[in-house]
This record gives structure tokens, sequence and C-alpha cells, in this order.
């Protein structure tokens, strides 16, 4: 297998928001940058087609930042902020002006008919903390910013594990050619995980199709398995979500349809929405994604985005902002089943549960391994938390890359060796399993014994499951070509963060949101303040619990 | 099969592989019409269809994925 080496002084591994603007922000203060991207900058990811929603504070909207501080924990996020740091919300939200201002001189529309337009997730009446912008070009531009500052960006290349020296610092990764039989050695001083979340751990709501997915399928928890081998921490990765959208075509977005949720026969499902209202939109969904799956199985029936009555004006709106979020092919799929948008209702779905947790990294994007970052979907959810974190591991990477001497990478010689024998042995071997069986052997264990009724008994089963599982896929996996290979490489992630998951899930003795025991049933106020956290000590996982710093 | 590309408009010139996110047209080569090696890969995120220069490609969305309306 051939090998090329790079050297730079900071690596991004994984070319979406939090990687390209880690990537920009390390160029500009003048070091050497390598982006490493699994698919191509230009769409990869899951802001890859665009979006339409950027989380922020603009002074001159909300005002004082302790108001807009204080009414930011009563809104539709609280939930997912329970689970960060203060300092790091707040270091996300003093930050994201900035970035929205950055975006707009570069080019990405952060205004709407010439103002700054909120909308969305929020209560009627209470304050917006999304601001509208038409992102449908946020990666050919950041793509294109990237590159005029010199950054080297390397597509088709997945990054497989990352290089450490004998102290435990970050020196590199290993990257496998996606196109070619080809191996990449970066060798680097900073390294950033900006991979994307981590989809497909459980089956798609389509049975035989698992591409039927609300994220992208490329985002398959690479950073996360690295991060773990690497030595650092996973928070929370038991505390898994459940995402909503159109039935049968997951996607992404369902803040963006203006309507109102309603069931079969026309009655409202939620309190906050009589009519269409672009500013507010229907807060039912928000408050419970899993609205339309209590409704299917208590047989109340379908519930659906409807609609009607929606003024031509709020229409176009909400078609411009659909196709800004990425969800063209949703639109031209609908225009050619001849619906007309202003009288429809669309039946909607509570998809498949969704790894949330990520890796444990501070607002400066530092992991527990020196030299090691991560930022965007890697650590948590949101694009202005990616542009935001992506931006300030960027320049943390750079500073610390500008302090240490760049570590002669053939010190990692034997585990390089040893990886490129693995994945020797996948390529070369005849005969055995896909990856494609083994990514549908790991999600039938994880919705069985991991899934929406666990105990400690069906938990352990899952355990021994998943561990066979990972033992028989690296003796037997199979890979026709580098794509193969690539896929081979990510369901192995991918059984990595499920074994991760029935650890951390079997160490939670609480019920908590998605997370349900019938073996401990009461939520424990007392974990309500702290992170679950697993990280690999001498080869084996070991969890622990510090609290969220209020 | 989920992109579709008409041959007659189709110039070969290669965007589509270049940035399908789940590389659907691996293996196609730059002045041939591209193949679509995985449909079953297919995000259906409509890259293809938005930055084709010639307008060469539509997606068939799977009839599984017909969405669901009143």
């Amino acid at each position: 297998m051939q090998e090329e080496k790079v050297k730079c002084d900071v690596l991004c591994i994984g070319g979406g928001i939090a990687g390209l603007m880690a990537a920009i922000k390390a160029a500009d203060t003048g070091v050497e940058v390598v982006v490493v991207e699994k698919s191509n900058t230009l769409r990869s990811g899951a802001g890859g087609m665009g979006n339409d929603h950027f989380q922020c504070y603009i002074p001159e909207i909300h005002g004082d930042f302790d108001t807009f501080w204080r009414e930011l924990f009563y809104g539709q996020m609280v939930g997912f902020f329970q689970q960060l740091d203060t300092d790091y919300i707040r270091y996300w939200f003093e930050n994201s002006f900035d970035i929205v201002k950055l975006w707009n001189s570069w080019g990405i529309p952060m205004t709407y008919q010439g103002r700054y337009e909120f909308a969305g997730h929020g209560f009627p009446g209470k304050q917006l903390n999304h601001l509208k912008y038409s992102g449908m070009n946020q990666k050919p531009v950041l793509t294109r910013e990237a590159k005029k500052r010199g950054v080297k960006i390397i597509n088709r290349v997945m990054g497989v594990d990352i290089l450490k020296n004998e102290e435990g610092r970050a020196i590199g990764a290993i990257g496998l050619c996606t196109r070619e039989d080809k191996i990449y050695v970066f060798e680097a001083a900073g390294v950033i995980l900006s991979t994307g979340n981590c989809s497909r751990i459980y089956p798609s709501v389509t049975p035989g199709a698992d591409n039927n997915r609300a994220f992208p399928l490329s985002n398959s928890g690479d950073g996360r398995a690295m991060a773990y081998r690497a030595g650092a921490e996973l928070k929370n990765l038991e505390l898994v979500h459940r995402h909503a959208g159109p039935k049968y075509f997951a996607r992404c977005g369902q803040a963006t349809w203006v309507g109102v949720l309603r069931d079969r026969n026309g009655n409202a499902v939620g309190p906050w929405a009589s009519r269409p209202d672009k500013t507010y939109g229907d807060m039912a969904t928000e408050v419970s994604k899993t609205i339309f799956e209590e409704y299917r199985k208590s047989g109340k029936g379908p519930v659906y985005m409807d609609m009607t009555g929606i003024t031509e004006e709020d229409l176009a709106y909400m078609v411009h902002f659909m196709k800004n979020e990425g969800n063209d092919s949703i639109l031209n799929h609908m225009a050619g089943e001849g619906l007309d948008l202003g009288k429809a209702a669309v039946e909607f779905q509570t998809f498949e549960m969704q790894v949330d947790g990520g890796v444990k990294a501070d607002c400066r994007g530092e992991t527990a391994v020196k030299g090691l970052y991560a930022a965007g979907d890697d650590v948590s959810g949101t694009i202005s938390h990616a542009a935001v974190f992506g931006w300030s591991a960027g320049e943390n990477a750079a500073t610390y890359a500008s302090s240490v001497k760049a570590k002669d990478i053939e010190t990692s010689r034997t585990f390089i060796e040893e990886k490129k024998d693995f994945i020797d042995s996948i390529k070369t071997r005849k005969n055995g399993a896909t990856w494609r069986e083994t990514l549908s052997g790991l999600q039938q264990v994880m919705v069985d014994y991991c899934g929406a009724v666990r105990s400690s008994v069906l938990l352990e089963a899952g355990l021994d499951l998943v561990r066979r599982l990972k033992k028989k896929a690296r003796a037997s996996l199979t890979a026709e070509n580098p794509h193969d290979l690539m896929n081979c490489l990510q369901v192995l992630n991918q059984i990595d963060i499920g074994e991760l998951v029935l650890i951390s899930a079997l160490d939670r003795r609480e019920t908590r949101a998605l997370h349900v025991r019938t073996d401990y049933t009461f939520n424990d106020p007392l974990l309500g303040n702290k992170i679950h956290l697993i990280r690999q000590v001498d080869g084996q996982p070991v969890t622990a619990w510090i609290p969220v710093n209020r | 099969m989920p992109p579709v590309i008409n041959k007659e408009l189709c110039n070969g010139c290669g965007k589509c592989a270049e940035i399908c996110p789940s590389d659907v047209f691996f293996g196609s080569e730059i002045g041939k019409t591209p193949v679509v090696s995985y449909p079953d890969e297919c995000w259906h995120e409509n890259a293809c269809v938005n930055d084709c220069p010639v307008g060469a490609v539509t997606l068939r969305i799977p009839l599984s994925m017909m969405v669901v309306y009143k």
C-alpha cells in the first residue's frame, strides 16, 4: 500500500463548518494548515447543502446580555444547554455575533431583506435566538476562504487514527484515501477533530433503506471513536435523542416548516399555534419530538404539519429558507407529487435514536489529550456552535502548534505499520463479512438491547453481543475497493461507539429523557448537574461523573 | 437508482462525482458520463442536481421515501 507523508502545523480532520472555520482561523495566525476531508469540503457534512438558522446574540436586537442569558435558559434548548458548562455556553453566545459579521462579509447572507431576522425555536412572545440566514452557499464560501489563506485541502481521505508520541501528545494522524489504494501519514503539532456527528448506530425508519437518514451517511462518529482510542474523554454517550421531520423522507429542518401540527381531524395537537406563523412556527414539535411516535402508538393516528391558511408571503418565506436549509430535494419531490404547499398537510414522524453525546472539549477546543482538539458536532450540535468553537479550536491549536516543536512521526512507526497491516487484512481477505451486514448486526443489537427500554440485564447481554460482533468483524470484514474499505472502517468506528453507549447506559442508574431504565425508574436529581464521562485507561473503558460547571 | 443522468446533456465534467458527499459516483472518469456505483448510499441531498453546470442530473426519490400527506 502506497504511503504519502504530509507535514503541517495544524491538521483539521473533517472539513465541515467547524473544520473549515478552525482551518481559516489557524491559517490567519500564520501557521501551515491541512484539512483532510472524507468527502469534499464543497458539500460535505451536516451543513453541506446549507442551513437557515444560526443561534446568536446580537446586542442591537437582544439588548443586555444578562437578560438575553436568563431568557436562553427558559427557551426550547434548555435541555441541550443543561449538558454544557455555563462558561462554555457563555463563550458561544458572546462570540456568535463576530462570526455572523464575518460570514456576512464573506458572502454568506446573514440578513433577510436587509435586516437581522430572528424566527423559530421559540415560544410565542418570548426571546428568539435563531437568526434566519441564507446558508446554501456556506460550504463553497468557507472552502474558498480557507484556500485563499493557503490552507491545503485533501478531499476523499478519511481520518483513521490519531498518532501520539511517548509523552502522550497528539503528533499527527493516519488517513485512508477513499479513491485509491493509499495511506496518508500526517505529521502535525496540533490536531483538530471535526468529523461530524454519529448517525446510523440505530436502524433507519425505513426497513432495508439504511440511507434514509436525517443526517449525512458520512457522519459515522469517526471523531468520537478516534478521540476515545487516543485517550480523550467522551461525554453523555447514552443520552440519545430522536429528531423529527417529514415522514419517510428523513430530513432535519423541522422548524423551517411554517404550519400547525394537527391530527387527522384537523385539531391542533399543541397549545402554542392555531394558524401558520413564520416567526414562532409550532413549538409542539420542539417541546416533544416524540409526539408523532406517541400519537401513532396510542392509536390517535398521524400528525401533520398543516400549512393550510398560510399567506402567500409566508409561503415564499418558508420555501426560501427550506432551500437554504438544504431541503431542495424534498421540495422538488413534493412539487413532483403535485403538492400545493399552501394547502398541504404533510405527515411528520419521530426518527430513530441517535447518539447525542460527544467528545469532552472546553471552550478552547482542548480535550484530555495534549495537542488534540475537538469542535463542531464531534462535541455538540448546531451550526453556530460549530462555527464559534471551530474558530476557537483553530486559534488555540495554532498557538499551541507555534509553541511546540513538531515531533518526528517515525516514533509512531510501529503503530502505523500495525494499522496498515490491519487495513491490508480487510483488503486481501476473500469471502468475509460485508460492512453492510456488520452495520445491520450492530443496529439490531442497539435497538433491541439499548433502545427505548433499558435495564442492566438487557444492557449486559447487548454488550456481550456487540463485543462478539466487534471481534468477528475485525477478523472477517472484506472490501472490494477503497470505497468499501472506508465503509468497513466506518462500521468499526460505529461498533466502538455502540459498545461505549452500552457501557455508559449500564453505568447511568437512573431514567433521564430517552434513557429509560426499567430497573432504575426514578430520575436522579443528583445527576442532573453532572456530566458522564468515559475514557480508555490501560485499554479498558473507565467511567466517571464530573459536575457541570455552573 | 437515485441520481439519474441525462446522457444527452451531460458533458462529462465530473462535478457530480467530485462533490457527492457519499461518493455514489465512485469509479467515474472525467470526460465520460458518470456511473452511479452505489445508488443505495445516496443521501438524496441534491448536491449533484444543484451543482451540475448543465442541469443533467435529477434525483429519482425511491417509492419508500414518498412523502405522506393529506
